[in-house]
């Protein structure tokens, strides 16, 4: 029956061009949703690696102040915030800090691998104050602060990168890519692997990243404060602390921000672009659908002649109505087809640098979400065929 | 070979009440060759679409092959109509968008058997009506002609024992429609009990048993031929015998 259908079909295919068109495009559309989320649920599913509840945000623009002069000024904003009885724990962090939307990236090597690489300087606290777990190693201690010390904590996505499943603590990296002319001095020695660490958010891939210790010159590059406050601080706190801090940094600008804020802000970025893709192809499909079901209602209306000769061959009633239902799949199937040939080139090409089965996962959903579509729309129209009755429809004409 | 019992059959719409058939009474033995005929709406379809199960009786019995036609449940008839009865009509019926073998499988996709055992059976009720060199035509390449015996091909593909054929050579000139009379023929002659509606007293005068029927009363059954003496007995003693009706259909 199914290559019968599979004949038939294919000898129709010309009065069937819209449809099949239309069941590639909604596809297409749909591929580009379920990639999109299945991306996005993916990443979700890693955790960020980081604790930012009850931790505020305190940005500091020191306006034209000399970087020698700021390095010094943040350092002694720090031991103020730690003087509070509400504050639990502080640390100094560079300005691509967690759900802010600063990045700063560049190239590392081992000496064999290169990979992208989230680059955050941070503090001896961070750790602490994020509750970020140290996986392998330790974090950065007293012994790391001495200016011919050169060390760096990894995540583990960077690991991964680098060193596959081989050990990385003691091993030595630097910036640049594996050709690139290094000195002995240029590298660095790891001496902590944490988990993961996306700093923007759940819904950021889980980014290769690396820490280093903020001192000498690099003090003035930590111009953010993260500040674990315990539960229940309030906003009187919070006009305390930038009224005190303002006087230690005098016309700098102070910008206090809760992190579970600007978490929900950064998920609104992916959230809201998400959402409306969803609701156009949503409208899209429904679109589809509706003409999907006209076309196969009036093509049952014009094929009576056809059921009513079937049904004297020996097909029941619901014979009849499985044929409709399988016609709509073979055509689904054509489409699909096509459909498929464009689909695939993205995991093949590795477009956007997505992971092949980001486009796998999606492509199988899209075409589930198709068939069922199509056999939604078939069920109506076909139970009406299989009510047609043959000694009338045969002798119409 | 068919039995029909007190048949009446009334069209119900919601203004008006057709008495299509009024209480026929037939039985068609194995191996007949039967014509019915009558005027235009006089119930003939209506009388073959009963005896093929693809219209239910509003009153009386019917029995196809001895088996009395107990529950009328979409799936058993389905099942009769498929295995005991070849449908042939005036219109034809095939399938436009399918080839003439694709066409004349079609009965067998509806019983279980494998792809090339219906590609052989389909091929072999093609060589019979003539047709194996246009299997791969589509229908509109064909004549008329051409597609009745397609049609043929297809009602005896699955090797039923009973044929309807309503007005199987309505829509043929006279060289076409006796091509098809002697394929009928020569398919009674091989076993086949045939029932063919026709208007034309030529067609008719060549089969063995002509059944008359006048606003859906049966009106005359008679014997012709010399096959008439073969033996028969025919069910209803009292049947009238030749009867001179108008055959010509009536305004
Ligand atoms: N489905 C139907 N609904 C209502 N009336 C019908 C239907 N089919 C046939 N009839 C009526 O029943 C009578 C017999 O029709 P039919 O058997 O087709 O006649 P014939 O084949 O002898 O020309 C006619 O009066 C016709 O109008
Ligand atoms: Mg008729």
């Amino acid at each position: 029956m199914l290559t019968h259908l599979f004949k038939l079909m294919w000898n129709k295919k010309r009065t069937h061009t819209l449809l099949i068109v239309e069941i590639i495009a909604s596809f297409l559309v749909l591929f580009g949703v379920t990639s999109l989320i299945v991306f996005n649920l993916r990443n979700y599913q890693e955790p960020i690696g980081f604790a930012y509840e009850n931790v505020w945000t305190l940005n500091f623009n020191a306006r034209d102040q000399p970087d020698s002069t700021v390095g010094e000024v943040m350092q002694r904003v720090k031991e103020r915030i730690q003087t509070y009885p509400q504050v639990e724990s502080t640390t100094l962090f560079s300005s691509n800090a967690p759900y802010t939307m600063n990045m700063s990236n560049g190239d590392v090597t081992n000496g064999n691998a290169r990979t992208l690489s989230n680059q955050y300087r941070t503090d001896l606290d961070m750790a602490k104050t994020l509750n970020v777990p140290v996986l392998e190693g330790r974090w950065f201690n007293k012994s790391d602060e001495s200016a011919d010390v050169r060390t760096m904590v990894i995540n583990t996505p960077l690991k991964e990168a680098l060193f596959g499943d081989e050990p990385a603590l003691g091993k030595q990296i630097t910036f640049g890519g594996p050709g690139d002319k290094h000195k002995k001095e240029d590298y660095f020695t790891i001496v902590g692997v944490i988990g993961n660490f996306k700093t923007q958010g759940e819904y950021m891939t889980n980014a290769p990243g690396l820490f280093q210790l903020n001192k000498g010159e690099a003090r003035s590059y930590t111009r953010t404060a993260l500040i674990k406050v315990k539960p229940g601080t309030d906003a009187s706190f919070e006009a305390q602390l930038t009224k005190d801090l303002g006087m230690l940094t005098k016309d700098w600008n102070i910008e206090v921000s809760y992190m579970e804020n600007q978490r929900q802000s950064t998920h609104n970025i992916t959230l809201v672009p998400v959402t409306i893709f969803l609701i156009i192809s949503g409208f899209l499909l429904i679109n589809v659908a509706l003409g999907l079901f006209g076309v196969l209602n009036v093509s049952i209306t014009k094929r009576r002649s056809e059921i009513g000769l079937r049904r004297a061959l020996g097909a029941t009633g619901n014979g009849i109505s499985k044929q409709f239902v399988g016609e709509i799949w073979v055509l689904a199937t054509f489409g699909l087809l096509i459909g498929l040939l464009f689909a695939v080139q993205f995991p093949l090409m590795n477009v956007f640098d997505l992971k092949a089965d980001v486009y796998i996962t999606a492509i199988v959903l899209s075409v589930v979400v198709i068939y069922l579509i199509v056999t939604l729309c078939a069920v109506f129209p076909s139970r009406q065929a299989a009510e047609i009755q043959p000694a009338v429809a045969l002798h119409e004409e | 070979m068919i039995t029909l019992q007190n048949i009446e059959k009334v069209y119900r719409t919601s203004s008006i009440e057709t008495l299509a058939l009024n209480n026929i009474n037939i039985n068609i033995r194995k191996g007949e060759f039967v014509s019915i005929m009558g005027p235009s709406g006089c119930g003939k379809s209506t009388l073959l679409n009963i005896m093929g199960l693809l219209d239910e009786p509003s009153k009386g019995s019917v029995a196809i092959a001895g088996q009395p036609v107990k529950s009328y449940r979409d799936k058993e008839l389905a099942a009769l109509r498929n295995q005991k009865i070849g449908f042939i009509f005036q219109s034809f019926h095939l399938i436009n968008d399918l080839s003439v073998l694709d066409n004349v499988e079609i009965p067998l996709l509806y019983r279980p058997a494998n792809g090339k055992s219906r590609l052989d059976h389909a091929k072999e009720a093609l060589e019979k009506v003539g047709l194996s060199n246009r299997m791969k035509h589509f229908p509109r390449q064909l004549s008329g002609g051409q597609k009745q015996r397609v049609a043929i091909a297809r009602a005896i593909v699955g090797n039923p024992e009973i044929i309807l054929a309503d007005e199987p050579t309505g829509n043929l000139d006279s060289a076409m429609g006796n091509e098809i009379m002697s394929i009928l023929q020569s398919l009674n002659d091989d076993g086949a009990t045939i029932i063919m509606v026709t208007h034309d007293e030529s067609m008719a005068k060549k089969t063995h048993r002509l059944i008359r029927l006048f606003d859906g009363t049966q009106v005359g059954d008679s014997l012709l031929q010399g096959v008439a003496g073969a033996g028969r007995e025919w069910q209803g003693a009292s049947m009238p015998s030749v009867q001179t009706l108008p055959s010509t259909p009536k305004l």
